[in-house]
């Protein structure tokens, strides 16, 4: 059934099937989505494996994203170049890891980074008030900002360096029952 | 990110398999001492391999796609070693696998509603969701009851209807009074009868299918088929509860384990707050500066709630016993408050019991039980909110309180109703009073008693479904029309409608245990709650999208999909309490239904036993014996100490290990810090 489809070798399809969550017919559905983002640059023909990368404004605009305060920080981590312009591998990891069949420690893991702002492997105070900042749009007051600060550290920093390292956020993961159903974009 | 470095390795043409050569490409060149890139060890045996390990250990790699593939073709060029036997099972697993996936996918297609479900996921988060996916679990349990007692009870009714079965009769002269019993109306009626007897379920509705008192003992035994029509009624509604019991169970055990996983109640509020709030399905502007405030308000609402706790710690002795005190005399209101409640369900239900249907105005003391519960049921809770505001709990406990009140006002306002039912049928439990001494029930108020119970469930639900209606014609939309229209203070200051989860689901709650209870006397009950809960999906579904707003307050999916499971749990076994003492307590009818001349409804199950083998009869016999059940009950027992410890084991594995890795981490720094010191004691040294 729907063998006809000539935008991907088995073999790729095979290969997509055993590295993402979805299945067959939801990788052609992403495939689709993907390229009507720009239907002039992305071909219609996999087959070749065609090196075309779309820029990060086009992905930004995708409705599932488009009013994501962290839309810009999910675009950098799951993209090769890390500036958010992203092929289509890149487009179809980002979805599986926000599938809802993601386990918990992969999806810990890409929010850890979504939240090092700064990308050296901690979240620090300064992310921490970054990340704050976007979830309530700049609205709560300097001091707020710096007393949930300072308890979000208090409370899930193990090793006592003042900084969240992977595993005191996967620990804090672990006890938070509600992060697979948040974590999640239904596309 | 530097997988642009990456790239370029992979881009040579080669992959290189050297250990970690790939890899130390990822690590970044910085200071800080504690790096952990995810490590894939390209050379590992993989004792898991085999179908079942090899692609789903693949898919949970956090590695990009690329890195993926190229481990992909790493594993399938390491596996050629291996025997038929052994690759013919790994493909037929990876088809079955596929199999699995493409079934799921088509299950989740038909299961209805499920764009409709992820729209409301979208816009309105996962709170409001998960009343709509517990109002379609209820949906799909009451229509495959409703097959259950159609295919056991009513087809075979309707069939044997036409054929002779062999009806007893019984010829005792001095209960004759007790078997009158005719529900037939009048030729001539007024034409608005049919609509008042539809809504009251009496005239042309109370003999038919509708009501148990229609239904024959019919038992045919003919050469081919014997089929006993009363037992089947009983055990059909039997295997119904039984059945909803597996579902809610089933459906619980899902989410309990998330529960015992994460060691109950979430410690670390703010943390878990500030990660894991932010829904990342909401789409459209409106939702998320909506899901941005309520995470502001929650934030403010914690550090207040913070201030408040440090303000009771450092309250001194004579204030702490006024509080309290307080508290203690609020609490008596409140009580006071529900007790008045079922004192007037009590009254109104007596009231409501000595008169017949008749016109108009018989029709407001018909309802009379229903529309005293459904006032109670609104006023009681809303007095509890201002009373709460005296007590000066803090905003999470005032919350938890108010749905405890709220759910034991509903459940035993029910089972008032029932127990004023039961007293008025069976005179109090006394039968050898003037009105029972005949047929051991109230013959003269009740010729046909079950039938009258199952009328009042029928009016509970009618009238459940016709508030629902009404407040959402009149009151919702022209909520939102004043305030969309009107430009007044006093709109703005109401607002739009918010979507209160809490209270709707304990209103489904309410609905289904009214179902439950009127199984036994009405059995197409299930059938028209199906169409309720159908028809109240979509009119939520249309106020939802018209009316309101997203709630302020934010509503924890997860843990509170247990409470409600939990609160229908209750309900069922109200029910479930009604059912049994119905069934061995009270007399049934003389005058009608299956059961017309059996001391008990329950004794027609014994005495279908006799009618089997000896053989069978006695293994029966064994099992209900004190010789098999006494050990059963022992050896439970023995089972549930075992798994109590093994799950208290657990918890204490877990806070251990939890103790352990904060060690680890201090360990940890301290050897970083003492490698510092003797580095730079060293490097003094040589100097």
């Amino acid at each position: 059934m729907g063998n006809k489809q000539t935008i991907f070798t088995p073999q790729q399809l095979d290969a997509y099937q055993d590295c993402t969550f979805f299945t067959r017919k939801e990788i052609l559905r992403l495939f689709y989505r993907y390229h009507n983002l720009a239907p002039q640059l992305v071909p219609l023909d996999y087959t070749s494996k065609p090196d075309v990368k779309l820029p990060y404004e086009l992905i930004g605009s995708m409705p599932e994203l488009k009013d994501n305060p962290f839309r810009q920080r999910i675009a950098q981590v799951f993209s090769e170049d890390g500036e958010g312009n992203m092929t289509l591998d890149d487009f179809l990891d980002m979805f599986s890891a926000l599938s809802e069949m993601a386990p918990r420690d992969l999806k810990a893991y890409y929010a850890f980074k979504i939240y090092d702002f700064n990308d050296d492997d901690y979240i620090c105070k300064s992310d921490l008030e970054k990340t704050l900042n976007k979830l309530t749009r700049n609205e709560l007051t300097e001091d707020e900002v710096r007393m949930v600060c300072e308890k979000v550290i208090d409370e899930s920093d193990l090793d006592n360096d003042g900084r969240l390292s992977l595993e005191d956020f996967q620990h804090m993961i672990v006890r938070a029952p509600d992060f697979l159903s948040t974590f999640h974009i239904r596309i | 990110m530097s997988w642009a470095r990456e790239r370029q390795t992979l881009d040579a043409g080669q992959i290189h398999y050297g250990p970690h050569q790939s890899l130390r490409l990822r690590e970044r060149p910085s200071n800080s001492a504690v790096q952990r890139p995810p490590q894939f060890n390209w050379n590992a045996d993989q004792p898991e391999e085999g179908a079942k390990g090899r692609p789903r250990n693949l898919k949970e790699l956090p590695l990009p796609m690329e890195l993926k593939k190229a481990i992909r073709q790493v594993q399938q060029m390491k596996v050629p070693v291996m025997s038929n036997w052994q690759s013919w099972k790994i493909s037929k697993s990876k088809t079955m696998k596929r199999f699995l996936e493409e079934s799921r996918e088509v299950l989740a297609y038909v299961a209805p509603w499920r764009r409709t479900l992820h729209k409301i996921g979208g816009h309105f988060g996962g709170g409001v969701q998960s009343y709509f996916l517990f109002l379609r679990f209820l949906v799909v349990l009451n229509f495959l009851s409703f097959l259950l007692i159609a295919g056991f009870v009513l087809a075979p009714s309707i069939v044997f209807q036409s054929s002779p079965g062999n009806s007893e009769t019984q010829n005792s002269i001095d209960q004759i009074e007790c078997m009158i019993y005719s529900p037939e109306p009048q030729s001539l009626s007024v034409f608005y009868q049919y609509f008042l007897d539809l809504l009251t379920g009496m005239g042309f509705m109370e003999y038919s299918y509708l009501f148990y008192g229609f239904y024959n003992n019919t038992e045919m035994m003919n050469l081919q088929l014997s089929y006993n029509i009363p037992m089947a009624y009983l055990l059909t509604t039997a295997f119904y509860f039984i059945f909803c019991l597996i579902c809610i169970v089933l459906r619980m055990g899902a989410v309990i384990r998330d529960v015992v996983k994460t060691g109950g109640r979430a410690v670390g509020g703010y943390s878990t707050l500030v990660f894991t709030a932010w829904d990342y399905g909401l789409q459209g502007n409106r939702a998320t500066n909506l899901k941005q405030n309520n995470i502001r308000y929650q934030l403010q609402m914690d550090l207040e709630e913070e201030r408040i706790r440090k303000v009771a710690a450092s309250l001194t002795m004579a204030q702490t016993v006024r509080l309290y005190s307080l508290r203690a005399f609020l609490n008596l209101v409140v009580f006071g408050l529900i007790g008045a409640a079922f004192y007037a369900i009590f009254k109104a239900t007596q009231f409501s019991q000595s008169q017949t249907g008749g016109d108009f105005l018989d029709l407001i003391v018909q309802y009379l039980p229903s529309i005293v519960i459904t006032a109670a049921n609104f006023l009681v809770p809303f007095l509890c909110d201002k009373i709460a505001l005296l007590e000066r709990h803090s905003p999470s406990t005032t919350v938890i309180l108010a749905l405890l009140r709220a759910v034991f006002l509903r459940l035993v306002s029910l089972g008032v109703l029932l127990f004023t039912l039961w007293n008025g049928i069976t005179c109090n439990g006394v039968t050898e009073s003037a009105a029972c001494s005949v047929c051991q029930y109230n013959h003269k108020q009740y010729p046909c008693w079950e039938t009258r119970v199952g009328q009042e469930m029928y009016k509970l639900t009618v009238f459940d479904f016709i508030t629902v209606i009404a407040v959402m014609i009149l009151v919702e939309f022209p909520r939102r029309m004043l305030v969309d229209h009107c430009p007044c203070k006093l709109a703005q200051f109401v607002g739009r409608q918010e979507f209160v989860v809490p209270q709707n689901v304990l209103g489904l709650v309410y609905g289904q245990t009214v179902v439950w209870t009127g199984a036994l006397f009405c059995p197409l009950l299930p059938a028209i709650n199906t169409i309720k809960f159908i028809i109240i999906f979509y009119c939520r579904k249309i106020t939802l999208f018209q009316n309101c707003r997203p709630a302020d307050r934010t509503f924890r999916s997860n843990s509170s999909n247990f409470f409600f499971l939990l609160v229908l749990l209750l309900g069922w076994s109200l029910a479930t309490v009604a059912l049994i003492y119905a069934a061995v307590m009270i007399h049934p009818s003389m005058g009608c239904g299956p059961f017309r001349f059996l001391s008990m409804m329950w004794s027609v199950v014994p005495d279908s036993l006799q009618l089997l083998s000896n053989s069978s009869r006695d293994f029966l016999y064994f099992m209900g014996s004190q010789a098999f059940c006494i050990p059963l009950f022992v050896l439970l027992c023995v089972v549930l100490c075992y798994i109590a410890a093994l799950a208290s084991i657990y918890g204490k594995t877990v806070s251990l290990l939890q103790s352990q890795l904060k060690m680890e981490g201090r360990d940890k720094q301290f050897l970083v810090k003492r490698i510092k010191e003797l580095n730079s004691a060293s490097r003094g040294k040589k100097r």
